[in-house]
């Protein structure tokens, strides 16, 4: 039997299908205006017997497909533990929600902390940062690592940092210096959460800027620590899901 | 019938309005005084003037009331009353009484905070006798065998609401979480008469096997806003098994021994009531009640609903997180708007914490 697992994020959806345990297919999508097509989109010719759908969009596919759904929070949880069974704490950053999630020796989530419902600390932020600075998302972490300095930004928040910016440099400060401290006031945020879910190692880095270089940089100095970051840190929740709906049938 | 065609219809009947703000008074007093106390928590309103004099880091439940007052929906009340409840009710009565020179007499209640000695009950013995007198000084004499009659229907009251409780403790409410607490609510403004034989129906009809299926949590918190928490526990089949609400247990009135003298009955009940962040109860005291509460009803985790700038409530919130972590109790805290319903990324939070504790 294949069960797929479907994570429909505010930026991006993503789909895992196992079979026999064994991922056979991923795929990814953005979610556009209208995730529900995106999401049927992304299902055309993919084979399964089971589906279970994640992430804010969940709801949404449940109405229209029947489906059960998982919060991300769980499918987080079981997809890193599938991954790296000995995780104990499991970071998500995604587009537009950041996640801390404390897990046991048996893989039962004891805590969770999740960021204000504002973007700061999350992907969206490092997004608009990124382009305020006219880089490509997938520079940006790349950029924000050959700083020489370090500028410090005191605004969280999305549109106030997005103005200090741009008067850095107005000033003449250096680009790569700007996105480092960019970095660095997600990373704050982030330690932040995970600290309030009692941070105990292995730690999981996953979600989408979980890609970004700086971030797993910037982390794993933060906590002085090894941070574990899966091959596609994105398909973590879509893996949950899948891996939930296998158990429940 | 709705809250403003009951207040319209209690004018007509004779009884003066007096609009409360939150949260501890003597009801009884003004029942006593054929003064109908309507209670301003969450008035349903478009926030539009009341930003203009207050910092945004004030909480909703007061620019709702400053709103409700500056939009002209207070022209049928006859007074307003501020309990001492916290630092911004405070300056909200400095800011209707002395800067906007309210039209409407203003009327204050001081309760003494935690700890408490025998100076405390003679503070609060000698406030209810003050707010007596300037109560009359409108509305003419109060009758002591009125208050004692009304104190009687309080205590009918709370009986009633307090029935209601341990029902729904034990499962044996067949209602949904929204449907109980919008009778508590009606407690805000209905007069004892209207509001017993209601709850009285109420209990007499609802009797019944209760919600089943997911682990029972308990609530703390100032009130269920926005409702849409409720709508969302009953979806995903939670029974709510007690609260730590301030418009709920927090404030049923615990019976008294001593009737002869009302104001000394009303002392009794008011020192003998749940501990409150808003009567500066210690968090070992709060602690303790939470404890009993999940005791009592097998709880699996409390959620803290609680107003975003709610003073009063979040610098208690982190110690009795702890305290209950300690007992290996879930907690998951939501920092509330009132009226502006609940986020998507809230929503995932609860329905994560009900997977959590399931």
């Amino acid at each position: 039997m294949r069960f797929a697992g479907i994570d429909i994020g505010s930026r991006t959806i993503e789909l895992v299908v196992l079979k026999d345990n064994e991922i056979i297919e991923m795929k990814q999508t953005d979610s556009g205006f209208d995730p529900l097509a995106q999401a049927r989109d992304l299902l055309g010719g993919v084979k399964h017997d089971h589906i279970m759908a994640t992430g804010y969009g969940r709801h949404l596919f449940e109405l229209s497909f029947e489906a059960p759904t998982v919060t991300e929070i769980k499918a987080y949880a079981v997809g890193a533990r599938f991954l790296f069974p000995e995780v104990r704490t499991i970071l998500d950053i995604g587009g537009q929600d950041s996640k801390a999630i404390a897990v046991n020796d048996m893989g039962r989530i004891t805590k969770f902390e999740m960021n204000d419902r504002c973007a700061a600390g999350t992907g969206k932020f490092l997004e608009i940062m990124a382009q305020t600075l006219g880089y490509n998302l997938d520079q940006f972490g790349i950029e924000a690592l050959k700083a020489t300095k370090e500028m410090q930004i005191s605004s969280m928040c999305t549109v106030f940092a997005e103005s200090e910016v741009t008067s850095l440099m107005a000033k003449g400060e250096v680009r790569q210096d700007i996105a480092l401290g960019l970095h660095r006031s997600v990373v704050k945020r982030a330690v932040g959460m995970l600290k309030r879910v009692s941070v105990k190692g292995p730690i999981l880095f996953a979600g989408g800027v979980a890609q970004n270089p700086c971030m797993r940089h910037l982390l794993e100095e933060a906590l002085d620590t090894h941070i574990l970051v899966p091959e596609n840190p994105q398909m973590v929740g879509a893996l949950g899901a899948a891996l939930l709906t296998s158990e429940k049938t | 019938m709705t809250r403003k065609g009951y207040l319209v219809k209690q004018k007509e009947m004779g009884r003066h309005l007096l609009g409360v703000f939150p949260a501890q008074y003597p009801k009884e007093i003004l029942w006593a005084m054929n003064i109908v106390p309507a209670e301003i928590w969450d008035p349903p309103l478009e926030m539009t003037l009341a930003n203009a004099h207050l910092q945004p880091t004030i909480c909703s439940v007061v620019k709702l009331g400053l709103e409700l007052i500056l939009q002209g929906k207070c022209d049928i009340l006859d007074g307003f009353l501020f309990p001492h409840t916290c630092d911004s009710i405070q300056n909200l009565a400095s800011v209707i009484n002395d800067y906007m020179k309210a039209e409407k007499p203003c009327y204050f209640f001081y309760h003494p905070k935690a700890p408490y000695d025998t100076a405390s009950r003679d503070f609060y013995h000698n406030h209810l006798k003050e707010l007596v007198s300037s109560l009359e000084k409108q509305f003419g004499p109060l009758d002591p065998d009125t208050l004692k009659q009304r104190i009687h229907q309080s205590q009918k009251v709370s009986a009633l609401l307090t029935g209601l409780y341990d029902l729904r403790a034990e499962g044996e409410l067949n209602i949904t979480n929204e449907e109980f607490y919008r009778v508590v609510r009606h407690g805000e403004y209905l007069f004892p008469d209207d509001f017993i034989p209601e709850l009285e129906v109420f209990l007499s009809r609802n009797k019944g096997q209760g919600m089943k299926g997911q682990a029972p949590v308990l609530l703390s918190g100032v009130l269920p806003n926005p409702p849409e928490i409720l709508t969302l526990l009953d979806d995903l089949g939670v029974r709510v098994a007690h609260d730590d609400f301030l418009i709920g247990s927090r404030r049923l009135l615990v019976p008294a021994n001593n009737l002869d003298d009302p104001f000394e009955n009303l002392t009794e009940s008011y020192f003998a009531m749940p501990p409150c962040s808003t009567k500066g109860s210690s968090i070992g005291e709060r602690a303790e009640y939470l404890f009993r509460l999940v005791d009592a009803t097998g709880a699996k985790g409390v959620i803290f609903n609680v107003v975003k700038f709610c003073e009063p409530e979040w610098f208690d919130i982190p110690n009795l997180k702890e305290e209950l972590k300690k007992r290996g109790i879930s907690t998951l805290s939501l920092d509330t708007d009132l009226n502006q319903g609940l986020s998507g990324q809230m929503v995932t939070r609860v329905e994560a914490f009900v997977e959590m504790i399931g």
